[in-house]
């Protein structure tokens, strides 16, 4: 918005040419005052900032895990977990004395039922830090906190070799097969969703094909559809197979309470030992976990695992909005600026263009599910879909229609700034173009545009960053808490413009306000929001400083 | 070839970039076709295949047709005759249906169309109970529909020489009450019968007050209604075994004719429609009165008077629509709105009508013994101006409110659409974030354009400008489950914060002033805000670990017990009576004054900085000291730009969606209290809209929201542009 107004001039600051002779100067405090509004909005940004930023870095560092020894009247328990915090309980009513108390995550949701823990600092009587417990990352109840006991291995002849955690081999020997079971687990997937997805999307697609035609013919079919499915029946096998091999081995570990615990190694994504680190190995498990974050997939009601889907998601949501926003966003800048005849009514239309960007993004969305889902999703239907109705295919929300309303939200961003940037370009440029015989669109498209691509391109970012940070109208043309699929995907016709997608911003609402245990789902969505405003920041910061570039450029060009 | 390509060029610009252009208008223009239905009335049309049909031949000499009633379709309509003889107005031609009073005459008729039910009584002291079963079988794509008779088992109320004039009769599962009204040796008596099948037929007339004339039964066993010749109406009510009277009163006692001449319940069977004979024609429903303890009959509602008492009135079982008519006139009320959907002077005289149940079809049957056949399209009764903008009495409400609550558990909810409760949820949540907002914000932009040293503004600036692009979600986020909690704890803290943290900014600016002019140089001007964010973080921890104390001194609320507790939310409810929310306006103001901030800040600062410097030179040179100049030169040249700085602030305030929905209990109360929640416009479509049924009256009824934000901040915004564009001409002069 600021930037429709005409280039600044250098405003002078009048304090700074001297101080007035007499002491006394009037509103000295009121100055203050301002500074203090100042002060304050700078100040709340950076803190907001900061705890963002520190809570969303805190989850992928490693924290070490202290056991705590309680008694509670004659009864000593111990317990283990990761110190989240120790608070004063404020006390309510004056004179009594403050009742402090230490929050752990103890893990162990399977066993203990709850993954955190309020302690009563006044009845641990010891803590420590014992090297040896590990961490192990599960692909079900979150993570499990212990003393490592025994590996118990299946042998062929169905007898179980122990592996004792004492022995030499232990370390060696779980790692090996912790990443066996892992890899074992990326051939399953991979057999599961590629092949058996497209042996049964084959299918489908005959039986589909077999009701068309006469009753007569359908054998020539039938024989394909059998074949496809003794195929299925095979690669199901294969899958079934492999399944069951990872379930083959187990882990024994003792809890610091005492109960003991056998883990599949197939449930095991990864063991690490948080008290036997150094600097450096934490570190290193610092990005390693991070990366984790932002490749895998997520689990456990999205509270667990990564957020690969919603990073890819928003990106590929914005790269299809930026797609239509540019060039529509373009041809009616160069239509006003160019084209149009100068006077009130351009004056208008600029105005109520300026003025959409105000309108609010839920109305985007409203109109996005009357008009594209309803409207124009329920007539493709009808013309194309027919088949499979009345399941919708475009007539429900997807990332093609989310594309679309964002797109719309963000024209006038584009708009503005594109214009602008055409205004910018010296009026001497164009002239001697046209002087030179040069046609309209000839000048335009060899000089203006040119001219301007920075200024598009601003503009363009700014829609992007704006588009990316969208929640709202999102949540009703298309966005879900999980999609099996990406939209983007090796399944015949590779881009699904139909499907429904995840997306950061709408992940962080989802994981807040609808997650099954908000406490668990805490980390996560502090986690998620630190990599939702990166790329938003990321964004904005490179279309400002590219701004700054271009004003410098055209101040020097300007003649 | 150039020229081609120009030409081409120049044709396909315009014409794309007036497309473009209409397109984003479009939107409007959409957005109020979907709401337009909604202000649309109902529209009735005979059908055209099979607008009338006499049954005359098939009527025996003398007999009359005494009810009317109607399939799911409204295809077979049914006439029951005063001699007991049943006759579909569907198919090809008018059917007989076969006698179902075993020949006798039919003295008491009533009809409910909900259980398909004609509750017929005789004059020999009989009540029988007929359903007709219908079905719809689909050949070849045409719709028919069969229907039968199931004659239930008569109840013989009184003695074989009592005439029923009038009954009722329900039934769930094995229990059931059967009302009627019987004529015998000269006098009225009512004859209840409640329980099995076989339990006993008690005499209740003691109960009621005047002769009665009509008796209503109430669809969950609890009730009867008996309304008198001379117009009282007595309330039966049902507790265990035992009937008392209620209620008893007079529906029509300020008109000139105090009878009453129709009454029926609407659907749920909470409101009943009464008219008397010169037509005023009133709605009472159960409500607890002020003071009560029971529910009791009040008025609630006045429709528009008929000509005259109504003939027939026939209820919908999708809606709390009626049918009600006089004469040639007939007209469709809705009882929620007390409004009329539809009315005409039809071309024939009804004597009866009925309404089918998917509410599409209305059936009349003229006294010409022509059953006429009309199509009912009013998909949105429940809507209106009323409904969405005035104070509606609902059903058992004590008072006409502004309510939104737009789904309920059963088929008789009435939904409240009521707009006012969301824009005033708006306004609230707009006020709260404005009044944290605007004074930050213009301070900082005051200081920013006049004081501060120009090197630190390439600096803020962008650092306002990533600030306002923080996305939503992560400020609603946070200020739900960083910010509610810690303001929920510590409100005290942050009271002191909110407090100190101004005044010690003007403290500090006054005693600095005291001091020379060499110690002041030590802090070269505008540099003050350097020094004042230390200072700031300093005064807010001081004032947060101060808080429990102020809070030990102050909040404190002595118990029941007798015991003195320090908790601010008890102290806020026991003084003031209002409730502490966890997620609050003071939550949302907070947050949402955070996203307004930089749109107001980077505005008025702009508007500032361009208000030419030689103004500033001469002011200051005229011996006005900085703050002078700014307050008194600067501000007053950019007021207009300032002002539509607030108003772009307050149209991205009103339309902020994600903030509201994650940060407060979304509910719809109409309360100042800073420690309350609210519903706003934006936040009420995020929530509903997902799961509105697409074209229903709800799913319109959230566009009706969503064009009352568009016209809202589009109008909000029209006029900050020009009034900025008015500022720019300004400067083009100075």
């Amino acid at each position: 918005m600021s930037t429709a107004l005409p280039p600044r001039t250098e405003s002078s600051t009048p304090g700074r040419s001297g101080l007035p002779k007499q002491a006394k100067i009037r509103g000295e405090a009121q100055v203050w005052l301002t500074g203090m509004g100042l002060a304050l909005a700078l100040t709340l940004a950076a803190f907001l900032l900061w705890v963002i930023v520190s809570n969303g870095l805190a989850v992928f560092w490693p924290k070490r895990i202290t056991e705590f020894t309680v008694r509670v009247g004659t009864q000593t328990t111990t317990i283990a977990g990761e110190l989240v915090s120790r608070r004063e309980l404020l006390t309510n009513e004056p004179g009594k004395p403050v009742v402090s108390e230490v929050h752990i995550f103890t893990g162990n949701k399977d066993v203990y039922k709850n993954a955190f823990r309020f302690i009563d600092a006044a009845t641990i009587i010891a803590e420590s830090q014992p090297l040896d417990l590990i961490e192990v990352e599960r692909l079900e109840y979150g993570n499990a906190v212990g003393y490592p006991v025994a590996l118990k291995l299946r042998g062929a002849d169905k007898k179980i070799e122990s592996i004792p955690a004492e022995d030499s081999r232990f370390p060696s020997e779980l790692n090996r097969l912790i990443s066996e079971t892992n890899d074992r687990w990326d051939v399953i997937k991979s057999l599961e969703k590629g092949k058996i997805g497209a042996n049964a999307q084959k299918i489908k697609r005959l039986e589909n094909e077999r009701k068309k035609i006469p009753a007569g013919e359908q054998g020539v079919l039938d024989a394909d559809i059998a074949k496809l499915k003794s195929e299925y029946q095979e690669l199901a096998k294969q899958a079934g197979v492999l399944r069951a091999k990872q379930n083959e081995h187990k882990l024994s570990i003792r809890l610091a309470s005492g109960e003991s615990k056998d883990i599949l190694l197939g449930k095991i994504v990864e063991v690490f030992q948080p008290n036997r680190m150094g600097l450096l190995s934490r570190i290193g498990f610092f990005f390693h976990r991070m990366w984790n974050f932002v490749s895998d997939n997520p689990r456990e009601a999205n509270t667990e695992g990564g957020i690969f889907p919603a990073i890819f998601g928003t990106f590929a949501m914005t790269l299809l909005m930026s797609v239509g926003v540019v060039p529509i966003g373009v041809l009616a800048a160069i239509y006003l600026r160019e084209y149009a005849k100068q006077g009130p009514l351009v004056r208008g239309v600029r105005i109520a263009v300026n003025n959409l960007a105000g309108v609010p993004s839920i109305v985007f969305g409203v109109f996005g599910l009357g008009f594209f889902v309803y409207f124009c999703g329920g007539s493709i239907d009808r013309l194309f879909f027919g088949d499979s109705l009345p399941t919708p295919t475009f007539g429900t929300g997807g990332i093609l229609w989310s594309a679309a309303t964002l797109s719309l939200m963000t024209v006038p961003v584009v708009i503005v700034a594109t214009e602008e940037s055409i205004a910018s370009v010296p009026r001497g440029m164009k002239e001697a173009s046209l002087a030179m015989g040069a046609s309209k669109w000839q000048t335009i498209q060899r000089i203006v545009l040119p001219a301007s691509v920075p200024g598009i391109l601003t503009g363009t970012i700014l829609a992007m960053a704006r588009g990316a940070g969208e929640v709202a109208p999102l949540m009703l043309v298309g966005v879900v808490k999980l999609a099996p699929t990406l939209p983007l995907n090796t399944e015949y016709p590779f881009v699904h413009l139909d499907q429904k997608f995840m997306h950061l911003g709408f992940h962080i609402y989802d994981l807040a306000f609808q997650s099954p245990d908000s406490e668990a789902a805490r980390p996560a969505v502090f986690a998620t929001t630190l990599f939702l405003i990166l790329l938003v920041l990321v964004m904005n910061l490179s279309a400002i400083l590219l701004r700054e570039r271009l004003r410098k450029k055209f101040k020097t060009s300007a003649f | 070839m150039t020229l081609l390509v120009d030409r081409f060029m120049t044709s396909f610009i315009r014409i794309g970039g007036i497309g473009i252009i209409l397109a984003v208008f479009a939107i409007c223009v959409f957005i109020i076709l979907q709401v337009l239905p909604l202000f649309r009335s109902a529209q009735v049309e005979p059908v055209a295949a099979h607008a009338e049909r006499d049954i005359g031949p098939l009527l025996a000499e003398g007999s009359l047709p005494v009810a009317l009633g109607n399939d799911e379709w409204g295809d077979n309509p049914f006439i029951l005759a005063s001699d007991g003889k049943i006759i579909f107005g569907g198919g090809s031609a008018p059917t007989d249906g076969g006698n179902v009073t075993a020949g006798r005459r039919v003295t008491a008729s009533s009809y409910d169309i909900k259980h398909q039910r004609l509750t017929i009584g005789t004059p020999t002291g009989a009540v029988i109970p007929v359903t007709i079963n219908s079905k719809a079988v689909v050949a070849d794509k045409v719709r028919t529909v069969v229907s039968t008779t199931n004659i239930g088992e008569a109840l013989q109320v009184a003695d074989k020489d009592a005439v029923v004039t009038s009954a009722g009769w329900v039934d769930h599962d094995d229990r059931r009450l059967v009302a009627a009204i019987v004529e015998q040796s000269g006098g009225r008596h009512l004859k209840v019968q409640y329980g099995q099948v076989d339990s006993a037929v008690v005499d209740l007339t003691n109960l009621l007050t005047g002769t009665p004339a009509q008796v209503l039964v109430e669809d969950h066993l609890d009730a009867i209604l008996v309304i008198s010749q001379q117009g009282d109406v007595t309330y039966l009510f049902r507790k265990g075994d035992q009937f008392s009277a209620r209620q008893v009163f007079r529906p029509f006692a300020d008109a000139k004719d105090q009878r009453v001449s129709s009454a029926f319940f609407l659907l749920g069977d909470v409101s009943l429609v009464m008219t008397n004979p010169e037509g005023i024609n009133r709605q009472f429903s159960l409500y607890i009165h002020p003071g009560d303890s029971a529910r009791r009959f009040g008025l609630t509602k006045e429709f528009e008077p008929l000509p005259a008492g109504a003939r027939y009135g026939a209820i919908s079982v999708r809606n709390k629509a009626f049918l009600v008519g006089t004469g040639h006139h007939a007209s469709l009320r809705y009882g929620t709105s007390a409004s009329t959907r539809w009315e005409e002077d039809l071309s024939f005289s009804p004597a009866l009508g009925v309404i089918n149940s998917k509410y599409t079809r209305m059936t009349f049957l003229g006294d010409d013994n022509r059953l006429r056949f009309f199509t009912l399209d009013d998909p949105h009764p429940e809507s209106g101006w009323t409904a969405f903008f005035g104070k509606v009495w609902y059903e058992g409400f004590a008072e006409a409110k502004y309510e939104w609550q737009s789904t309920g558990g059963t088929d008789d909810f009435e939904p409240k659409l009521s707009m006012i409760n969301l824009i005033f949820g708006t306004f609230k949540a707009t006020f709260y974030a404005l009044l944290f907002a605007v004074p930050v914000a213009l301070f900082a932009a005051i200081y920013t354009a006049e004081f501060m040293h120009p090197r630190f503004k390439s600096v803020v600036k962008p650092t306002v400008e990533v600030m306002a692009s923080l996305p939503s979600v992560v400020l609603g986020f946070l200020a739900a489950l960083w910010l509610a909690p810690l303001i929920e704890s510590r409100f005290p803290s942050v009271f002191l914060i909110i407090l100190t943290v101004p005044t010690f900014a003007c403290l500090m600016g006054f005693g600095w002033s005291k001091f020379s002019p060499a110690v002041r140089s030590k802090i070269p001007q505008g540099w003050e805000f350097m020094v004042l964010i230390p200072m700031l973080l300093i005064v807010s921890i001081i004032a947060w670990d101060l808080g429990p104390a102020l809070e030990r001194g102050i909040f404190t609320v002595k118990l029941d017990d007798g015991s003195v507790i320090a908790d601010f939310r008890r102290w806020w409810t026991a003084i003031t009576g209002l409730p502490y929310e966890q997620r609050n306006s003071l939550v949302v103001g907070v947050m949402m004054g955070f996203a307004v901030i930089p749109i107001i800040f980077t505005i008025a600062e702009d508007a500032l900085s361009n208000v030419p410097s030689n103004l500033r030179s001469a002011s200051l040179a005229l011996g006005a000291s900085r703050w002078q100049t700014a307050i008194k030169v600067v501000v007053p040249t950019a007021s207009a730009g300032i002002f539509s700085a607030l108003m772009i602030g307050l149209g991205r305030a009103i339309g902020e969606t994600m903030i509201v929905v994650m940060a407060t209990g979304n509910t719809g109360i109409i309360d100042l209290n800073i420690f309350n929640g609210m519903r706003t416009l934006s936040a009420n479509i995020a929530v509903e809209l997902p799961e509105a049924p697409h074209g229903s009256t709800l799913y319109r009824a959230l566009f009706l929201g969503a064009l009352l934000l568009f016209i809202f901040t589009f109008a909000v915004n029209t006029l900050a542009e020009i009034l900025r564009a008015r500022l720019r001409e300004k400067y083009k002069t100075v």
